[in-house]
């Protein structure tokens, strides 16, 4: 009976629902952005990246960097992620519009974070 | 040398990925859809943009519950660790003495959180609580359910009393780690008993409180259960910290982006502190 009182609008709320071949529950349930989605895929690719680069050049590439840590490419990696997750709150928080100014200083800080920590 | 190469341990690994996919990077990414979206349920989501997270960065509710959080944590560390290390060092280190000194520490920690706040709530109750009546009988006006300071006092003895074991044992693996022939060499120097704890033991224990402080942060940072059964967060919102407001929101109000936005910007500060802590820690082990 509660199928019955699944709805995917309001105007459906009562209707029975009929399912098609790709609208299966855990999908709807997630609600998937294209926006999300690219930030996921984004997320990995640089996964994918660094398999490959490990690949080509095992080790890791360790080395002492300016913080005096010793860092590691997956490290480094990690450092840029959280990193960026932080200037974008920074400047939501701050400045609030042009978002995409923060997403230019987070490639430079990208950049920055690969060369030299 | 030529080794063979055999990929076949992944298949091994493969529960372990699904585990971690439905338990943690599936519901994670949900919370990431999540907080750029409008829902009142039904499935039916609107696109909102970073709506949700210029508002929780600007809220004076998530201040405050952020601020109330941190200035928890903070005293929970300041109390536990001294009073962890001290317990540990004035435990016996041979004898009948020390399994029934494991034994009562390990207690509290064996209890589960509900139960532990079910239990100080009747323990604290201003009219039948044995701590509550105590209280009130020797003069004070002690009444948790009204008053925030005693709401707070009651929180904090509780999560004293229930995790200061943690840092006791953690700390006492640490001591019982030191060889004798440092406190031989020691004795012979003419060493104090402060230099002894100042230069040998404190130094010697300090990977194991590195942990105990990793790891009474995060439990205080996200302490939930316990806060939720003795006070609920009241009276009013004194005691409403950062995983309260959160399920309040989500869960009360039904805000779901706003608390997917919120729960995100928690789970970055964890983040951030738990790197900076591993990143303490594995600084002298010469990982690379």
């Amino acid at each position: 009976m509660f199928t019955k009182l699944h709805a995917a609008t309001w105007g459906e709320v009562g209707k029975a629902k009929e399912k098609g071949l790709f609208d299966f529950d855990l999908f709807s349930w997630m609600a998937w952005t294209w926006q999300t989605a690219t930030f996921f895929i984004f997320i990995a690719l640089c996964i994918i990246v660094m398999l490959i680069w490990e690949k080509k050049a095992p080790g890791g590439s360790p080395r002492k960097g300016i913080l005096g840590l010793d860092t590691t490419r997956g490290d480094r990696l990690f450092v840029s992620l959280l990193g960026s997750a932080f200037i974008h709150l920074a400047w939501l928080g701050l400045v609030g519009s042009l978002l995409w100014i923060a997403s230019i200083i987070c490639v430079a800080y990208f950049i920055v974070v690969f060369k030299y920590v | 040398m030529n080794k063979t190469l055999n990929q076949k341990a992944w298949l091994f690994v493969i529960p372990v990925f699904v585990l971690v996919a439905f338990n943690a990077a599936i519901p994670l990414m949900t919370v990431v859809n999540y907080s750029f979206q409008e829902t009142f349920g039904s499935n039916v989501f609107a696109w909102e943009g970073t709506r949700w997270f210029k508002e929780i960065l600007h809220s004076e509710r998530f201040h405050a519950s952020l601020g109330r959080q941190v200035i928890f944590t903070f005293i929970i560390l300041l109390i536990q660790l001294p009073l962890g290390i001290g317990i540990a060092l004035s435990m016996p280190k041979k004898g009948w003495g020390v399994p029934v000194c494991l034994i009562l520490m390990s207690m509290p920690l064996l209890i589960p959180w509900n139960v532990v706040g079910a239990m100080w709530n009747i323990f604290a109750l201003p009219e039948i609580g044995f701590l509550g009546n105590s209280l009130n009988s020797i003069g004070f006006d002690y009444n948790f359910t009204q008053q925030s300071g005693d709401a707070w006092f009651t929180t904090i003895l509780m999560d004293v009393w229930h995790w200061t074991s943690l840092v006791v044992l953690l700390s006492y693996a640490g001591l019982n780690s030191i060889q004798p022939a440092y406190y031989q060499a020691a004795e012979i120097d003419g060493a104090s008993r402060w230099d002894i704890f100042r230069y040998i033991e404190l130094p010697k224990m300090k990977k194991v409180l590195t942990l105990a402080i990793l790891l009474r942060f995060m439990d205080s940072f996200m302490i939930y259960t316990e806060p939720f059964v003795l006070t609920g967060g009241g009276p009013g919102n004194a005691t409403n910290f950062l995983s309260l407001d959160l399920v309040k929101m989500a869960l009360g109000q039904f805000d779901l982006g706003p608390a997917a936005a919120m729960s995100l910007i928690y789970f970055l500060i964890v983040l951030l502190i738990c790197w900076i802590f591993y990143t303490i820690m594995m600084k002298d082990e010469g990982r690379t």
